[in-house]
């Protein structure tokens, strides 16, 4: 299969016109900055930058990225500099839904409503509690108006309360959609922050490295 | 770095740190501001300690909890876009997508696993078959006063677990994943090796289920303190609050780069029971983490105490390379 038709799930593609006159040489010496990071290793040659990154700082502005290419295309309209940028973080989040709607049918498998004996015991256990939650309210809660608890009636239809609760695939099929959201999100998201990060560096605008981004020392030690 | 003393330790030898409250930035802004970051935590406390203990036995659920809950740290999220402590801990999508990750895993398959081997199976059996006429006299108790013995009870159980994954190298081991992140945000406190998440999830919390009003605020109690550990807002915490409760300066001391401030802080919420037992320190760092500040990857977090165990074994244990003689 050709995967071309798949990895924009992951790849990210594009493009940023350059002014004229600018040579590959100039281009690179212009976003060389981006590429000082913890990190990251990049190299230049034939006119392709080449750069891959491991363990990349939280505050690296291209983190989620893992390895990419860029090199400059002269054309009749001008000059752009072109780029394929690989993400493993969006190939993760775009999986990410599988593995929690796999958790679900986990937890649909493993808590099977028809278990009796697991439901004779609970009832039990809650028949042996409910007789204490017949104490009456202490004086003071009393006096500031606390409400009472409700009397215990046979300890069967009572719904057990926190986490003595039965796991429900509810929260599985909830982050599996908030992951798929997020995946939508992060794609077009960083496909159009790296685009305007190109965009301003090659017009000049100073790189904020993620070093650079923590305050100036000025505590006691 | 020649470090600063604090007691019998000298603190900040590896990274830098700050030391004491004077030393510590305020809120910047104007007067709404530093209002509402000044005062913002006590009232979540008191008014959420104040729903819970009114609001009728229909409201007073589990489930409004997990609502509360939620909703809570969305406005926290907020909060630190509006007031961050530090730019270099802003919270990015990269980062987002991995904290939820790991609260993900914490709402569904290690439920299940405490579920089948965790310290709910174990409380079940001792509901089961432990006389709860034992327990009548706590149930005569205050409401505020059960919910605060519960919480104590549980934060001093995790302070002896957390200051053990510090000094026993085989709990160190889950344990250093969490230490490898760089920043604090309000999900950070769910990143760990899932091993780890399993054993700082053993609890006493299912045992209190048959308290249901004193679970519900005991678990207030824990949402509305512990919750900011992990945060990256810069609050003027009052001073009582601080002296009381841990807070983002403690817990960032505790992730700080400098080894000795990392064996400080190690209670939840309630940070007098490290200055009962001498290992607190006021104060705060913006350099996080191991190795320099090394992130580590999904990947790595999943299988870094294996390898790392099965490295030190073989250092210790393996056959020994022949060195030949001169």
């Amino acid at each position: 299969m050709n995967l071309r038709f798949i990895d924009w799930i992951w790849h990210v593609r594009g493009s940023v016109p350059l002014a004229p006159g600018q040579s590959s040489n100039d281009v690179f010496r212009k976003i060389d900055p981006l590429f000082r990071e913890r990190g990251t290793r990049h190299e230049t040659s034939n006119d392709t930058l080449t750069f891959t990154k491991k363990d990349q700082a939280a505050q690296d502005k291209m983190s989620v990225f893992d390895s990419g290419i860029l090199w400059v295309e002269n054309r009749i309209a001008g000059s752009v500099m072109r780029y394929h940028l690989v993400s493993r973080a969006l190939l993760f989040c775009f999986l990410a839904p599988l593995l929690f709607i796999g958790f679900a049918q986990l937890t649909i498998a493993l808590y099977k409503p028809d278990k009796p004996a697991a439901e004779a015991t609970a009832a039990k256990a809650k028949k042996t509690l409910a007789k204490d939650m017949a104490m009456p309210l202490n004086p003071i809660d009393k006096f500031l108006g606390a409400p009472e608890p409700d009397k215990p009636k046979d300890g069967k239809d009572k719904p057990a309360a926190g986490r003595n609760r039965k796991p429900s695939p509810t929260a599985a099929y909830v982050f599996a959609s908030l992951f798929a959201i997020l995946y939508v999100v992060g794609r077009i998201l960083e496909d159009v922050l790296v685009k305007r990060l190109f965009m301003r560096t090659l017009a000049g605008a100073p790189v904020v490295t993620a070093s650079d981004l923590h305050r100036p020392y000025q505590g006691t030690v | 770095m020649d470090g600063i003393r604090v007691g019998n330790r000298v603190i900040g030898t590896q990274g830098p740190v700050t030391v004491g409250w004077e030393n510590i930035p305020k809120v910047q802004g104007g007067p709404v501001k530093q209002f509402i970051f000044t005062w913002f935590q006590p009232a979540a406390l008191f008014g959420l300690l104040a729903f819970y203990y009114y609001a009728p036995n229909s409201i007073a659920k589990a489930s409004t909890a997990i609502g509360i809950g939620i909703g809570f740290k969305v406005l926290l999220l907020g909060l630190e876009w509006v007031n961050p402590r530090y730019a270099s801990w802003r919270l990015t999508w990269k980062e987002l997508v991995t904290d939820l990750f790991y609260v993900g895993l914490g709402y569904t398959i290690l439920r299940i696993v405490d579920d089948h081997v965790g310290s709910d199976v174990a409380i079940k059996a001792i509901q089961h078959h432990f006389d709860m006429d034992k327990f009548k006299w706590f149930l005569g108790l205050p409401l505020l006063l059960q919910a605060f013995l519960i919480s104590f009870i549980f934060d001093f159980g995790q302070y002896w677990m957390h200051r053990g994954m510090h000094n026993w190298y085989p709990l160190w081991l889950p344990h250093s994943v969490h230490h490898y992140i760089t920043q604090l945000n309000i999900n950070k406190g769910a990143v760990g090796n899932p091993v780890e998440l399993f054993l700082i999830g053993l609890g006493i919390g299912g045992f209190f289920d048959f308290l249901p009003r004193a679970a519900l605020l005991a678990g207030a109690l824990g949402m509305t303190i512990s919750i900011y550990q992990h945060i990256n807002v810069r609050f003027n915490s009052p001073r009582w609050w601080r002296f009381l409760f841990n807070t983002t300066e403690h817990h960032s001391l505790h992730h700080s780069q400098d080894y000795e401030a990392t064996r400080s802080n190690y209670s939840n919420s309630y940070i007098f029971i490290d200055r009962m037992f001498g290992t607190c320190i006021d104060g705060e760092a913006e350099l996080l983490g191991l190795e320099n500040g090394r992130r580590m990857s999904i990947r790595e977090q999943m299988t870094y105490p294996f390898t790392e165990g099965w490295k030190t074994l073989r250092e210790r244990f393996g056959r020994q390379t022949a060195v030949p003689a001169e």
